[in-house]
């Protein structure tokens, strides 16, 4: 098996901090693009994001997650970090471009990481309402009262669907848990 | 705890791993035990993350002069060039050349990674030849050109189409990235990779054009080229026949030398044709 990335980085392997830009670089832009929705932000946080990536690699654990998804915690961290104290906001155009977007597109679907099949497969279990909560808030990076706000939903509502949906598709994937989530999942 | 305890539980948790939480919120949940607080939050983290990783349709390339950047601000790789450019790697490189040695300067420009369909029904069989096309005679300029400098002067003649590769079926070629370069014009053009496995001694990758004026089972062979290292590489296509209108190019593992017909077993990586360049 060979070694990961990231293990080979926390080893002091030079070569293996550029064989992660070439793999994970385009992947953790269109992460940032997607939300910060700003060129220039998304260029300051993917700097900031690799910089985290150099010094939390000897943490990552294959037997817990893929890499890619390793590297997308370490990169929604960052971002949400930047959504929170930014001033960002969604245009209204914009706005309903996000309201309008797929969750997956049938022809366009993609193969980052064996959870992020499993994800998306979740998600298409999920009823629809739930999914658009999930994907505006996880995929867009919209807080509670901006999904609220756009959407119509009471507060309470979004927050129910993120909870719920957020627990469901952690059972599909495996990832653990305790039985208290069990309890409220359903 | 009780039930409305557990709600907002994880409601807090649930935010916390999608957005992040205000002061108010992250003194309620401090009021919870720690080591609980911390075993759920982990795996809903996790679960966040592949769920917005699902949800990423798209993935476009790192822009060449932030790679650059990022590669400066990486104080523990020794020997990053000031420019940050990579080298350039020739089909010789591609072709096994035993002076190959091209691990380090890998990306300058970098390639998308497209998004192509789940399970593309691709069935290759045999090729009919129609027309052959002529070996062109390069112009002298362009001779001394590396493979990658011949790939971008082609991507900006403005005739060529473009196409960026994704993974296709085989389960550990799942990064591969990059694109495809064609001018129906120029009949002419070429692939940039990254992340294609080297070949083992007894295969080899292959080239199929799914071209418009040609049916679905009879895709071109666009010729087979081996990796023998990690990194970035450029291979020319060699078309054996003549493509006007290609709209999908796939990449199949195969034995060495190549096949006439391919079983479509072990599909690398995919490109579709979105956007014709201008």
């Amino acid at each position: 098996m060979t070694e990961a990335i990231l293990q080979r980085i926390a080893n002091g392997d030079g070569q293996a901090v550029q064989d992660c830009l070439n793999k994970y670089g385009g992947l953790v832009w269109s992460i940032a693009r997607k939300m910060l929705r700003n060129s220039d932000d998304a260029e300051d946080a993917v700097q900031e994001i690799f910089v985290d990536i150099w010094k939390n690699a000897e943490r990552f654990d294959a037997e817990k997650s893929s890499e890619t998804t390793f590297i997308a915690m370490i990169a929604r961290r960052r971002l949400i970090d930047k959504i929170r104290y930014s001033t960002r906001r969604i245009s209204a155009d914009s706005l309903d471009d996000v309201l309008l977007e797929p969750f997956t597109r049938a022809d366009k679907a993609m193969q980052t990481s064996i959870e992020a099949e499993e994800a998306a497969k979740a998600m298409r279990a999920l009823k629809p309402e739930q999914q658009q909560v999930l994907r505006l808030s996880i995929v867009q990076g919209m807080s509670h009262q901006e999904i609220s706000n756009a959407t119509g939903m009471p507060l309470g509502t979004v927050k129910t669907h993120v909870r719920r949906g957020l627990l469901h598709v952690r059972e599909v994937l495996g990832l653990g848990g305790s039985h208290y989530a069990q309890e409220v999942s359903v | 705890m009780t039930e409305e305890q557990r709600e907002l539980f994880f409601d807090l948790l649930a935010k916390k791993a999608v957005y992040g939480l205000d002061e108010t919120d992250d003194n309620q949940l401090a009021e919870f035990d720690r080591g609980l607080v911390d075993a759920e939050f982990c795996s809903l983290e996790a679960t966040a993350a592949a769920i917005g990783l699902a949800g990423i349709s798209e993935i476009e390339p790192l822009p060449e002069h932030l790679r650059a950047q990022i590669l400066k601000n990486a104080p523990f790789v020794e020997g990053i060039r000031e420019d940050g450019q990579a080298k350039i790697y020739t089909s010789d490189d591609v072709f096994g050349d035993k002076r190959s040695s091209w691990f380090g300067w890998l990306g300058w420009a970098t390639a998308a990674a497209a998004c192509v369909a789940l399970g593309v029904n691709i069935w290759f069989t045999r090729i009919q030849p129609t027309e052959q096309v002529k070996n062109q005679n390069p112009p002298e300029a362009q001779q001394s050109l590396t493979e990658r400098q011949k790939h971008d002067q082609l991507l900006t003649a403005g005739s060529a189409i473009k196409a960026n590769w994704a993974a296709g079926n085989v389960k550990e070629i799942a990064a591969v990235t990059g694109d495809i370069i064609w001018s129906d014009e120029k009949q002419t053009g070429y692939m940039l990779f990254r992340g294609l496995p080297v070949n083992d001694a007894a295969t080899c990758y292959q080239l199929w054009i799914f071209d418009k004026n040609q049916k679905k089972e009879t895709p071109i062979d666009g010729g087979v080229f081996r990796v023998t290292s990690d990194g970035e590489i450029v291979v020319p296509i060699t078309a054996k026949l003549k493509a006007n209108s290609p709209y999908l190019f796939a990449i199949t593992i195969e034995k060495d030398g190549g096949v006439v017909v391919s079983e479509r077993q072990k599909i690398a990586a995919l490109a579709k044709v979105e956007t014709q360049s201008s």
